[in-house]
Formats: C-alpha cells, sequence, structure tokens
C-alpha cells in the first residue's frame, strides 16, 4: 500500500495540478482573466440565479387550446372533403372528438373512405412512416367517431412548445443580446431563466400576451341579438362579440378575420400625422396587403375591428380602399403601450396561452449576501476543522490531512469550473459539509494506524496495515453516501441539484484525497524519514 | 518538533458496554418514534412555499420598519380579500434596512381557470401594488429581495418528488448493503435509517420550524451520514466476526463498537464544527438546512451504534454454524 511507481506519482501530482489549473480562474480579478494565454483555462464557477440574481420562471403551455384548435380545423376539413363529394353528413364537436352522422347507409358507404383518406401520417418526413393523424371508428352504420392520434396530440404539443419558445425568444430578447435561457421542461412546459437584475414585470406581462391581432368586418345588430350573444352565448351564425377597450361596450364583428397577425411584416411606434398620439405604425405582407386592398375596396363607409387578444382596440371607418401595403392603429395608446405592441406584434403571436407556474426572483443584493455568507462559513469552518484535526493528530499527520482537505477544495472547484457545473446556494451548503465530512476517511485510517501500533506493529507495518484494511469501509461507507446524493440529484429540482453535485463531487474526491494524495505524502515521508515511533 | 502532545478525546481502549444499553435505547427510540409519529399526525409540519404554494416576497423600506408599518401590511390580507398575511422580519446583514417577508396564503383558481396559477400571480401583484402604494420606495429595483410564487400544482409536483426521493434513497441503500454485506446487515441498516428520518421530521414538526426542499435535502443528507457511521460499525462487525469466531455476538458487536467509537465521535465533531459554522455565518437562507443537519449528526451517530447494530443481535447473523 505504501509503494508508489514513478509514473503513478506522477499522475496524481499531474490530477492536483490540473485541478489547480482549472479552480484558479475563480480567485484571478476578471482582468488578469482576460489577459490569459488562450491555451489556459478561463471558465469560473456558473451562479445559479439564486447567488447571481434573476428571474425563473416555469411556463405552462395552455395545450388544451391547441387541440382545441387542431379538432376545429380538422373538423373544417371533413366536411370540405365530404361536401366536395357532395355526401350530406352532421358533424359535432364533443368531448374531444368529432361525431359524424350520415343521412342515409349510401353516403356512408361512400363517406367513411373519405373520413379515412383524412387521416395522414403525422410526420411525412418521419422514417417507417410514423402514426396517422386521425383515428375513425365506426359506431354503427351512419354514425362515426373520429379523435385525433396521440401520436398527432404529441406532435402539436411538441410543436405549440417549439413555437412558443422561438416567440418568447423573440419577445424577450428582441435584440439578442440578453443571456437567457430558454428550453422546454418535462412535457408541457417551459422554463425561463433571466440572470441579473432585470424588471421581472415587464417580462411576465410579454409572457402573458398571447397577442393575437385580427382584423374583422364589424357586423351591425340589433341590440337584443347583441344582449343574447353576450350573455347568453347564443351568437349569430359565424359571429362573435368582443368588448371594446375604450369600455364602449360590446361590438359584434365576423368571426372570420380579414387579416391577421402573420400577414404583418413589420410593426413600430409612431405619431398620428395629425394629431401626434402615439399608435402603431404596421406594413402588411403581400398577401396580407392584397386581401386587406380588397376587403376595404369594397366595404368604402363602414367600420371595421382591429381585435387584439378578444378585445377590439379601435374600430375605424374605412374611408378610401387602402391599398399600400401599410397602415397604423390608433388606440389611446401611450408610447410605452405602443412600443410594447409592435415589440409583441414583431415577434408574433403565442401558439397557446403561457401560465406562471412558478416564479422564483431573486435580486443581485441577496445573492451577494449569500456568496458573501457562504465564503465566511466555509472559511470558519476550514479554519475550525483544520485546528482540530493538528490537535488530535498531531502536526505530522495533522499536516496531511489538512493539506489533503484544502487539495480536495480545490478540486471541487476545479472539476465544478470544468463541468461548467452550477453554483447554488444549497450548494455552497454542500461544499461546507464537505469539508467537516471530507477529513472522515483520514480519521479512519489515522485512528486505524493508533489501533495497529497499539497492538505493536512497527510504523511501515502500522501505517502499511491501516491504509489497507480502512479502504473497504472507506468505499463502502461513501458509496452508500453517493448513492444517497445521485437520488437527490436526479429526483430533485432547481437549486437542490446544485447540493447534489457539490456533495457528490466532494464525496468522490475526499476519497481520492485521502486514500491517494494523503498516503503519497504518508509513504515519502516515511521513506525520507524512517521513525522509529509514529507521532499519531 | 513533531513529538507534540497530542489531545486524547478518549482512552485509548474504551469498552463500553453499548449493546447492554440496546433496552434503554429502544425504549427511548420508540418513544420518540411515536411522538414523532403523533405530532405529524396531529400538527403536521409547518410547510414552506415549496410544498404549500403561495407567494413570499421579500423587500426592505429604506430604514427599519416600524411595528406601525408591519401592522399596515398586515391589514392588507384582509382588504384585499386575499386572507391572512404572514409578516416577518429578517436581520440582513451590513448597514441595510431590515428586510420584510411577506407571504401571502395560497389563492383559489380563479373562476373558469382550470388551476390556481394564475390566481397567485394576481394575488402578487395585487399586493405589490398596495404596498408601492404606501411606500413608493418599494418600486425600486434594489428594494426587492426575492419573490417566490408558486401553484397547487407545483408545489404538489415537489412534494410528491421530495416523498420519492427519500423513499427511493432507502431503497437503493437497503440494495447496497444486502449486495456488500448480508440481509441482516441491510435490514439493520435501512430501520435506523427510518428512525433518523422519522425523527428529524418529527422535530420539524414539534418545532414547526418551516420545511421546505432544502430540508428535504438535509434529511436525504442525514440518510448519507447515518448510513456512512452504519456501514463503518458493520464493516468492523465483519470483520471481527472473522477474527473471533467464538466470541458470543454481543461481544462482538460491542468491541467493534469501541473499536471504532473513536473515529465516529473525531467525524461527528468536525462534521459539527463545519456546521455550526454554517449555521451561524452561512446567512438565513441556509439556516433550517444547517439545524436539520445538526439534528441529523447526533440522531444518525445515535442510530448507528443503538439501533443499527442491536437489530443484528435480534436478527442474528450467519456465522457459519457458530452458535451466537
Amino acid at each position: 500500500m505504501l509503494h508508489f511507481s514513478r509514473w503513478k506519482i506522477t499522475l496524481i501530482l499531474g490530477a492536483i495540478m490540473l485541478g489547480l489549473l482549472f479552480a484558479l480562474p475563480n480567485v484571478l480579478p476578471q482582468k488578469v482573466r482576460d489577459g490569459l494565454p488562450g491555451f489556459l483555462p478561463s471558465q469560473t464557477l456558473n451562479l445559479g440565479l439564486d447567488l447571481q440574481g434573476g428571474a425563473h420562471l416555469l411556463l405552462e403551455v395552455d395545450l388544451k387550446d391547441g387541440l382545441d384548435k387542431t379538432l376545429k380545423s380538422e373538423l373544417a376539413g371533413l366536411r370540405a372533403a365530404l361536401r366536395e363529394e357532395r355526401i350530406s353528413a352532421a358533424m359535432r364537436n364533443r368531448d374531444e372528438a368529432i361525431f359524424v352522422t350520415f343521412k342515409n347507409a349510401a353516403d356512408a358507404e361512400t363517406g367513411a373512405p373519405i373520413l379515412r383518406k383524412q387521416s395522414v401520417p403525422v410526420d411525412a418526413n418521419a422514417i417507417g412512416g410514423g402514426g396517422k393523424t386521425l383515428i375513425i371508428q365506426k359506431l354503427n352504420d351512419l354514425h362515426y367517431r373520429v379523435t385525433v392520434s396521440n401520436e398527432f396530440i404529441e406532435y402539436i404539443s411538441n410543436r405549440t412548445i417549439a413555437q412558443s419558445i422561438q416567440v418568447l425568444r423573440k419577445r424577450i430578447d428582441p435584440t439578442g443580446t440578453t443571456e437567457m435561457t430558454l428550453a422546454k421542461e418535462g412535457k408541457e412546459r417551459i422554463l425561463l431563466q433571466v440572470p441579473g437584475a432585470k424588471d421581472v414585470g415587464e417580462i411576465k406581462d410579454r409572457i402573458r400576451q398571447t397577442a393575437k391581432l385580427g382584423f374583422h368586418e364589424v357586423v351591425r345588430v340589433d341590440p337584443v341579438i347583441m344582449d343574447l350573444c353576450v350573455n347568453e352565448n347564443r351568437c349569430p351564425l359565424a359571429s362573435i362579440a368582443y368588448p371594446q377597450k375604450d369600455g364602449s361596450g360590446y361590438l359584434m364583428v365576423k368571426d372570420r378575420e380579414i387579416v391577421t397577425g402573420a400577414d404583418l411584416k413589420s410593426a413600430s411606434e409612431g405619431l398620428h400625422p395629425t394629431n401626434s398620439y402615439p399608435i402603431v405604425n404596421f406594413r402588411y405582407n403581400a398577401r396580407g396587403a392584397k386581401k386587406f386592398c380588397d376587403f376595404t375596396a369594397t366595404h368604402v363607409g363602414e367600420p371595421f375591428a382591429v381585435v387584439l387578444d378578444g378585445e377590439i382596440i379601435t374600430a375605424p371607418n374605412i374611408n378610401t380602399a387602402i391599398c399600400g401595403g401599410s397602415g397604423f392603429i390608433e388606440g389611446s395608446f401611450t408610447m410605452e403601450s405602443a412600443r410594447e405592441l409592435s415589440l409583441l406584434l414583431n415577434a408574433g403571436a403565442l401558439p397557446a396561452k403561457l401560465n406562471i407556474a412558478e416564479e422564483r426572483t431573486v435580486g443581485p443584493e441577496l445573492g451577494a449576501d449569500s456568496i458573501a455568507a457562504g465564503k465566511i462559513a466555509s472559511i470558519i469552518g476550514l479554519i475550525g476543522v483544520g485546528i482540530f484535526m493538528w490537535m488530535i493528530y498531531g502536526l505530522r499527520f495533522g499536516t496531511f490531512a489538512n493539506i489533503a482537505l484544502a487539495t480536495n477544495i480545490v478540486l471541487i472547484a476545479g472539476a465544478l469550473s470544468l463541468m461548467g457545473a452550477t453554483l447554488t446556494l444549497p450548494g455552497i451548503a454542500g461544499i461546507i459539509l464537505t469539508i467537516g465530512m471530507a477529513v472522515d476517511a483520514n480519521v479512519l485510517i489515522f485512528e486505524r494506524i493508533r489501533e495497529e501500533t497499539r497492538n505493536g506493529r512497527g510504523p511501515i507495518n502500522a501505517i502499511d496495515t491501516g491504509y489497507r484494511l480502512s479502504l473497504a469501509p472507506i468505499l463502502d461507507a461513501n458509496i452508500t453516501t453517493l448513492i444517497a446524493a445521485l437520488t437527490l440529484y436526479f429526483v430533485g429540482s432547481g437549486p437542490i441539484r446544485g447540493f447534489a453535485v457539490t456533495l457528490s463531487i466532494g464525496i468522490v474526491m475526499s476519497v481520492f484525497t485521502a486514500i491517494v494524495v494523503a498516503r503519497l505524502m504518508t509513504s515519502t515521508w516515511l521513506r525520507r524519514a524512517r521513525p522509529k515511533t509514529l507521532p499519531i | 518538533m513533531f513529538d507534540i502532545a497530542l489531545v486524547r478525546f478518549l482512552p485509548s481502549n474504551t469498552n463500553i458496554k453499548f449493546i447492554s444499553l440496546r433496552w434503554v435505547a429502544m425504549i427511548l427510540s420508540v418513544i420518540g418514534i411515536i411522538a414523532s409519529i403523533f405530532l405529524f399526525s396531529t400538527k403536521n409540519l409547518n410547510y414552506g412555499l415549496d410544498f404549500k404554494g403561495g407567494t413570499v416576497w421579500e423587500f426592505h423600506l429604506d430604514q427599519d420598519p416600524t411595528n406601525a408599518d408591519l401592522d399596515a401590511f398586515r391589514q392588507l390580507g384582509p382588504e384585499l380579500g386575499l386572507g391572512e398575511l404572514a409578516i416577518q422580519t429578517i436581520a440582513q446583514p451590513g448597514d441595510k434596512a431590515q428586510a420584510i417577508r411577506l407571504s401571502v396564503p395560497k389563492q383559489d383558481a380563479l373562476e373558469g381557470d382550470e388551476n390556481d396559477d394564475k390566481a397567485q400571480q394576481v394575488a402578487l401583484e395585487s399586493v405589490k401594488a398596495a404596498v408601492i402604494k404606501l411606500y413608493p420606495e418599494v418600486d425600486k429595483l434594489e428594494n426587492t429581495l426575492s419573490v417566490q410564487v408558486l401553484g397547487t400544482k407545483v408545489s404538489g409536483e415537489l412534494k410528491r418528488k421530495g416523498a420519492m426521493a427519500v423513499i427511493l434513497a432507502l431503497l437503493m441503500v437497503l440494495l447496497y448493503i444486502w449486495i456488500r454485506f448480508e440481509w441482516q446487515f441491510g435490514l439493520g441498516a435501512v430501520v435506523a435509517l427510518a428512525h433518523d428520518v422519522i425523527l428529524t421530521i418529527g422535530v420539524f414538526s414539534l418545532t414547526a420550524l418551516e420545511f421546505n426542499l432544502s430540508i428535504v435535502a438535509a434529511i436525504l443528507t442525514i440518510v448519507g451520514y447515518s448510513l456512512n457511521d452504519t456501514v463503518i460499525v458493520y464493516d468492523r462487525i465483519r470483520e471481527n466476526l472473522r477474527k473471533y469466531k467464538k466470541k458470543p455476538l454481543g461481544d462482538v458487536l460491542n468491541l467493534s463498537i469501541n473499536d471504532t467509537l473513536s473515529r465516529t465521535i473525531m467525524t461527528s465533531v468536525t462534521t459539527l464544527l463545519a456546521l455550526t459554522a454554517l449555521y451561524i455565518w452561512g446567512g438565513p437562507g441556509l439556516n433550517g438546512f444547517a439545524f436539520a443537519m445538526i439534528w441529523g449528526v447526533f440522531v444518525g451517530t445515535y442510530s448507528s451504534v443503538f439501533v443499527a447494530s442491536p437489530i443484528l443481535l435480534a436478527l442474528g447473523v450467519n456465522r457459519g454454524g457458530v452458535p451466537k
């Protein structure tokens, strides 16, 4: 146990030097780090949001909304397909399924294959086909039930989340300069992390708004009909009532938009040419421009409504055909709200509603306090443990243990920097705990050496036996602790994972420093000093 | 110069009859466990935001808040229809004003909403607006220390995951010890660990200290620490069983505990040193964690001596035909 070959010593020292090299940037000032040549590591520890401050938002995507929309569009598709073949059938959308009732047996016979033809592969590019979009069940001769397949639901969900992430990125970071994380989390969530001091309220406002913009034709109706629609949800066919932003009651509009936010090319805030109120300027793309031109040409003198997220922001009259491909929206904006709306329009509408399921925001001040407190506690803990080890095991072996402990801390910092792991507040707790527990392996060994010395063994024999017999218990004890730490990593979430990471690395490093580094020191000393008795 | 006098905590050869104390220990442990279960089922735990949901907002004013200020905040709850607000002050390091910790209880889902996520956000918004109206300085970005908002769904998930983590860790450990030792050892270790976990939960129920995610992390670490101790003792028992084939099991257990006693105490002391530093200087965020761990070091050390080892005596160990 006490012999180290030359290459082994080189390897051990090399590993420690490497750890030192990777840990070093953490204590260098930023200026020195920037001046380091490229081949040297300059990566420092990533600080978690709880230490550097920032916003952590877990967003839940309302996938049901997307599913409803899909069902509606599939229903329209089925209806169109049957109509093309002149087959009459009643269709109803109920309980997340479409119920088709054919008029007679002959229609059912020709209609059923048409229904089936509407079910296409979910992903046309998937190798091996993949699943189909729809499931068509025959209930009886005339009745069929059409549902969306699980594969299709999953495909839609994934697409919705991917699109949401894209839109959010453009909304929160329009200039592409903010450092932030936006990633899918689990099946129906998006994790958004923005480090640094930020106005979280502004970020949340940009998340909450779907920013679904539509230009609708206004339908003039009797107040009685309006009342039925608003209060009893019995609206005329293909029409819908929206409240007006200025509080002047409801307006009835056509369900179908003339143009939507998707037909916009760009938007920007500006001032009204005559009265200088803030407005939102926009430009249509070619398709949008043509549609709007056609509509306004045939509806001169009538109003149209601009609807944003279920609210009419303005309903101006059409004075002449608008064919220039651009226009503006006025609607009692402030300069600020006009800028926000143009930003949202430029980023596009969210494909589904987002809910904030979890919010954790930490101000930079609190984070800095936590780091300072963690540093003080670590240093005091280190000094306390160091003095204790010297008191118990004397200067010689106490020093071995303390060098091992210091190496351990350096290696933890090095490993965390190298892995690009994130240091969190619980992570600091993990390091401090490691300071206390890391000497355990050395304590075990030294106690064993004492015991073997008492049993009458000579120094070399006692040390050799001590290391040999301690190996199994050290490994067993640390592997079991490691199991607990790893469980925590895989089941835990957020900052707690940071604790699991530092604790796990600390355990592994403490075993290495005790049974390799401290043993190397002991054996080197033994060979040089050849002591008659052990100062332990 | 190296022959300085070394401090000895214990005489070199201790011979304390731990095993004969096992009945006393058992009575103590059983009382502790029954009390813990009783407390947990009647008083439950003071769940923190992580498991309960709701909103916690920490901020400070430009000066230390007076009692009148705190009362004004307290009144906001009923005024805004949000239920009782919990208001606490937290000492801030440096020359900054004392921080105020304002907790809004979890709100029910808004009408037409499937879950209550939105309701929590609405509550936070209304409290914030009301506080800023009273104290405009709070609107400054640097005066907010932290905001945490959780709905039922996420807090429920965290609770389930936390419980799962503890149970999973116990099972994995049982498996490992079973493979490395014999089943009696595995069972003994897990009973000792369950003992530690239950007593820790009992203490948190008794003291009504906040029980949050970091306490779950502490419990898992206690599991790791206590196991560490137990495994060291077990390892020595295994070694001594091979060495002294004729010795009665009780004597072997006693001998092994005494053999490893100085190590057990040393490691407890160093760990407690580090944890005490964490408790005193580590800041308010890690206070609960440090407290749980300090408790865990005592319980874990106790359980490896007085729970894990005596169980071996009760279960018996296969010694290749040697009577126990």
